[in-house]
């Protein structure tokens, strides 16, 4: 009876919300949804559409070969950009995941704890939210701020905010791991490095493949919001074209990305099941 | 024959808590002896083999291994020379190729480097090989460890035990989740090989029936305590009956 009471009064309140706001829009704040669909903005629409296939522009990118060329190097470029992101990003997780596992931290999986453990648990994991909260694109413009534009800049932005996620999610890996094993080789005499050689990688391994593999389709989707602020690749010339109005440039740089995304999807897709 | 002593325990005792684990234990193991543990769920059985093997420390009491305090093996390497460990089939590393379990029982011996060689190209193949043929796998040398079954798995275990070669055998449950035609082949197989190497063999059981057939000396465990201790011959219905029946407090 006390549910069905909460269930009318939130439905009550949603009606209620959803009368007042439109009221609002309407009435006091005076819009029309007609005027989204005017003339002038249909023409406006169209021109533009046109001139991404091409229509009525007076160099055509697609006919010409420098843009294709120059439209290729910066695919490669970006697909530089995209390796070393996550090549710099697995490297700084690989060097310190493992104290950042709790269950490393605490001593339950090597059964050896140090008194400095729980410092660089806690260090690193501290890290890794702070790499995590800050966005690629408030990176960029950080380390842009920082070193000229360039595609190495963009890479390590792209690595920074990674690096933390990639952490997080193998540190938990890490922790989600089997401990009777480990115990059993600990038993046998191996030593903590041993331990984590025998013991905790050949179990955690495959996933961290997944996790580094689908960061990196993501990096390669990011790189063109990171080129937008000067990271260079595929983005930033995107940018410069749409400010020049260089309509079919533009939907030449599209057409290589989405090429780009379709081969990043396909490659860790198959590696994926690869590893499955 | 003269009788060496192996394992000794004075007096040990450990508790979770307020609850008790195990309350004033004390016996003797000589050498070459194949002892099973037998007890009700919860009596101490496993607490008891973890403090032999050192991963649990005790809260009293002190032991003596081969005549000096276990304290004294507190090097990983003279450890397991000494005492050696096999569980259920779980505790294998169920990604690695059978190979890399068996040898993780030399892992001991073995510096860094040449272990992480030895998980691409195999260091000491020939012993591991050697204790698979043992063990009837020899088929199966760089087959991934999970797509065995469970028996097979724990005759890997028995392999990375002879490649370990320690002087004493501990074994909790080692059949606990097998069926009963498995459980006797690896029962057979561990007695055998415990025999031929002439190593002390301590093994916890659930089944007493295990417990007559394939060891000569049985000590059940209640509540903590020591309930009876003696060979198997002597080893009667009703004392069993006693120890697990459900009043706990019926005798002592």
């Amino acid at each position: 009876m006390r549910k069905m009471n909460f269930v009318t009064l939130s439905m009550m309140l949603f009606f209620l919300l959803f009368i007042g706001s439109w009221y609002f829009v309407i009435v006091a704040e005076n819009a029309s949804l007609s005027e989204l669909f005017t003339e002038k903005n249909a023409s406006h629409a169209a021109e533009f559409f046109k001139g991404l296939i091409g229509v009525g522009e007076d160099n055509n990118a697609f006919l010409s070969k420098t843009s294709w060329k120059q439209a290729l190097g910066l695919t490669r470029e970006t697909l530089q950009m995209s390796m070393m992101a996550i090549g710099f990003s697995t490297i700084v997780m690989f060097l310190t995941v493992i104290p950042a596992a709790r269950n490393v931290a605490d001593g339950t999986l090597t059964l050896s704890q140090k008194w400095h453990s729980w410092l660089s648990y806690g260090l690193i994991r501290a890290s890794y939210v702070v790499s995590r909260a800050i966005p690629e694109l408030v990176w960029a413009m950080i380390v842009i701020f920082i070193f000229k534009p360039g595609i190495l800049p963009g890479a390590i932005a792209l690595a920074l905010h990674n690096f933390g996620i990639l952490g997080k999610l193998c540190a938990e890996a890490i922790e989600d791991s089997d401990s009777r094993p480990v115990r059993n080789l600990a038993a046998a005499g191996a030593s903590k490095t041993q331990i984590l050689l025998y013991g905790v990688l050949p179990a955690v391994l495959p996933q961290f493949l997944t996790y580094i593999l689908y960061r990196w389709e993501v990096i390669m989707r990011t790189t063109i919001v990171v080129g937008m602020v000067g990271a260079g690749g595929l983005g930033q010339q995107f940018k410069l074209n749409m400010s020049f109005f260089h309509y079919t440039e533009v939907s030449l740089l599209l057409v290589c990305y989405l090429i780009l995304v379709f081969i990043a999807d396909f490659i860790s897709e198959r590696s994926r099941s690869f590893v499955k | 024959m003269a009788q060496e002593t192996m394992i000794e325990l004075n007096r040990i005792s450990k508790h979770y808590g307020r609850k008790i684990a195990l309350s004033s234990l004390s016996f003797v193991i000589n050498k070459g002896e194949h002892v099973a543990v037998i007890g009700p769920s919860g009596a101490g059985k496993t607490s008891m083999l973890n403090i032999l093997a050192s991963m649990l420390p005790a809260d009293d009491g002190e032991i003596l291994v081969d005549g000096k305090p276990l304290d004294s093996y507190c090097d990983r390497k003279s450890r397991a020379q000494k005492i050696g460990m096999v569980r259920q089939q779980f505790d294998l590393v169920p990604q690695l190729a059978v190979i890399h379990n068996v040898l993780a029982g030399r892992l001991s011996d073995w510096s860094l480097w040449k272990s992480v060689l030895s998980l691409l190209i195999p260091q000491d193949k020939g012993r591991a090989i050697e204790a698979l043929d043992r063990v009837g796998l020899s088929d199966k040398v760089f087959e991934r460890t999970s797509s065995l079954s469970g028996g097979e798995q724990q005759r890997v275990a028995l392999a990375r035990l002879l490649v370990q070669d320690p002087e004493i055998i501990l074994a909790d449950e080692p059949v606990a989740s097998l069926d009963p035609a498995r459980a006797e082949d690896i029962l057979k197989m561990l007695t055998r090989i415990a025999a031929e190497e002439n190593q002390t063999l301590v093994a916890s059981l659930h089944s007493v029936d295990y417990a007559l057939k394939y060891f000569s000396r049985v000590i059940a465990l209640k509540d903590g305590k020591l309930f009876f201790d003696r060979p198997v011959s002597e080893v009667s219905d009703t004392l069993l009956a006693e120890l697990y029946s459900l009043e706990g407090n019926s005798q002592k």
